[in-house]
């Protein structure tokens, strides 16, 4: 230990500062951060002092609120002078997560509808650059084999590369991507039948060199169908988002999906309303031209986290057209900042799953 | 049934014919290779239909083992038998249903 820890008149020590950084909760771990294990790095030198918070996400939806409450409850401590704060983050995996195949992968998220042209598509592409811009590794993968979107809304449309066998990821909007719309022509349709579907998804998943990733966007088909079900067998799924209209018919059909992902045991992170109400583009005034409230009611009759409202909004649509996720190219608007939002509060949700624990299995 | 009781907690082959589930409700199931053989779920020991059995326990042989023992997702378990017989996808609702212990025989009377 340090010389100045044993500061005899009343100095400031590594316990005292510890001691006072426990009254910091993580509120969606319900724990204190020193138990946690997040404070690291902690170095006093004299009325300096300065430490790491290591976060689960850096897309924490909480981190500055955090570290101002770490900064003041140090300051407050006598004989502090300076408090130095550097907030760092290491997302954690999912416990159950296959360690052979997709090694690097640490959480894979599905996102999901219960029918189609609820928007999913462009919720998820917008979440996964959204977690990038916060600097975390992410992949999206478009499940959707017969109708995909992902390389209209990220401008790409170059097959991939193979290496050994092993296609490498587009790169587009800080994230890495695949799609079957990657691999046949735009105009021409798969019609095939459900093995080769799960073929398909089966090699997207797992014959792609998708190296160290924090998340893995996985956007699904609209309903419950056979990409869901091999999905749900072949990997252990941290979670998965459910895209919802706030229409009542919308929402009943989303229930579905819902409970598909409970059957197999599939953790519900949370309901995203898209196109809660639309923004008019000449006079900024909101209309809730699908009913107000739909998704957050839902979200609190089944119990399960609201995650944010996407307005129905032309620069959402137009950017998706021209290929940059309105994130990334509009951020300072309305919509992306909710977008933003939104995925923060995913990676929270995805925080909480990783201390969760799979069954161990010993059968060698 | 309880989300806690068909959570298994641990899935441990005892020998090579032997299987043991520890749950979170604390119970603890062990299953035999050629029972469970015998009440696969799958299409072709099962009509998909009427749920009348195809396979019964009474067809395997009590020399029967796991061949290979390995999750899927997060809500069954799969197993591949000395039959070479591969095509079961075990719940585990129906795991916990099959338990023979004498508590749960007891119950289910």
């Amino acid at each position: 230990m340090a010389i100045w820890n044993k500061d005899k008149d009343g100095g400031v020590t590594e316990e005292k500062v510890l001691d006072v950084l426990k009254q910091v909760k993580d509120p969606d771990l319900h724990k204190d951060i020193v138990s946690l294990g997040f404070v690291r790095n902690l170095k006093i030198d004299g009325g300096n002092v300065a430490f790491d918070v290591n976060l689960t996400t850096p897309a924490c939806p909480v981190k500055d609120q955090m570290r101002d409450e770490a900064i003041a409850l140090v300051r407050g401590l006598a004989g502090v002078k300076d408090v130095a704060v550097n907030m760092t983050a290491e997302v954690r995996t999912t416990p159950t997560m296959d360690k052979t195949a997709l090694k690097g992968v640490k959480n894979i998220v599905a996102v999901g509808s219960g029918k189609g042209g609820v928007g999913k598509s462009t919720v998820a592409v917008n979440l996964a650059a959204s977690l990038a811009m916060e600097g975390t590794a992410v992949g999206l993968l478009d499940g959707d084999i017969y109708g995909p979107t992902m390389p209209i809304m990220l401008g790409i449309h170059e097959p991939p590369k193979s290496v050994n066998n092993r296609m490498i990821p587009m790169e587009s909007a800080g994230l890495r991507f695949m799609s079957m719309g990657l691999l046949v022509k735009s105009d021409q349709p798969l019609i095939w039948r459900g093995p080769m579907a799960h073929r398909a998804l089966q090699q997207c998943l797992f014959d792609v060199e998708w190296g160290e990733l924090d998340y893995l966007i996985v956007d699904l088909p609209p309903g419950t169908g056979d990409i869901h079900l091999t999905l749900a067998q072949q990997v252990p799924l941290t979670g998965a988002v459910i895209v919802t209209t706030p229409q009542d018919v919308g929402l009943r059909i989303s229930m579905k999906t819902l409970r598909m992902f409970e059957q197999t045991r599939v953790p519900i992170l949370g309901i995203v309303e898209n196109m809660s109400y639309y923004i008019c583009p000449h006079c900024d005034s909101r209309d809730y031209i699908f009913g107000e409230g739909g998704g957050k009611r839902a979200a609190a009759e089944i119990g399960i986290p609201f995650l944010g409202e996407v307005p129905l909004d032309v620069a959402i649509r137009k950017q998706s057209d021209a290929g940059s996720p309105i994130v990334v190219s509009q951020p300072q608007s309305e919509s992306a900042k909710n977008l933003r939002e939104i995925s923060k509060r995913i990676a929270a949700q995805v925080s909480i799953r990783s201390y969760a624990t799979g069954p161990i299995l010993e059968v060698e | 049934m309880a989300l806690n009781a068909t959570t298994p907690t641990k899935i441990k082959k005892l020998s090579p014919g032997e299987l043991q589930i520890l749950w979170a409700d604390g119970h603890e199931t062990r299953h035999l290779a050629p029972l469970l053989r015998g009440l696969c779920p799958c299409a072709s020991c099962q009509d998909e239909m009427t749920g009348k059995r195809i396979v019964l326990p009474t067809h395997i042989p009590d020399s029967l083992e796991f061949k290979k023992i390995e999750l899927v997702g997060q809500y069954a378990v799969h197993f591949e038998f000395s039959d070479t017989h591969h095509t079961g996808i075990y719940s585990f609702e129906y795991l916990r249903q099959l338990c023979r212990c004498p508590e749960c025989e007891v119950s289910r009377e």
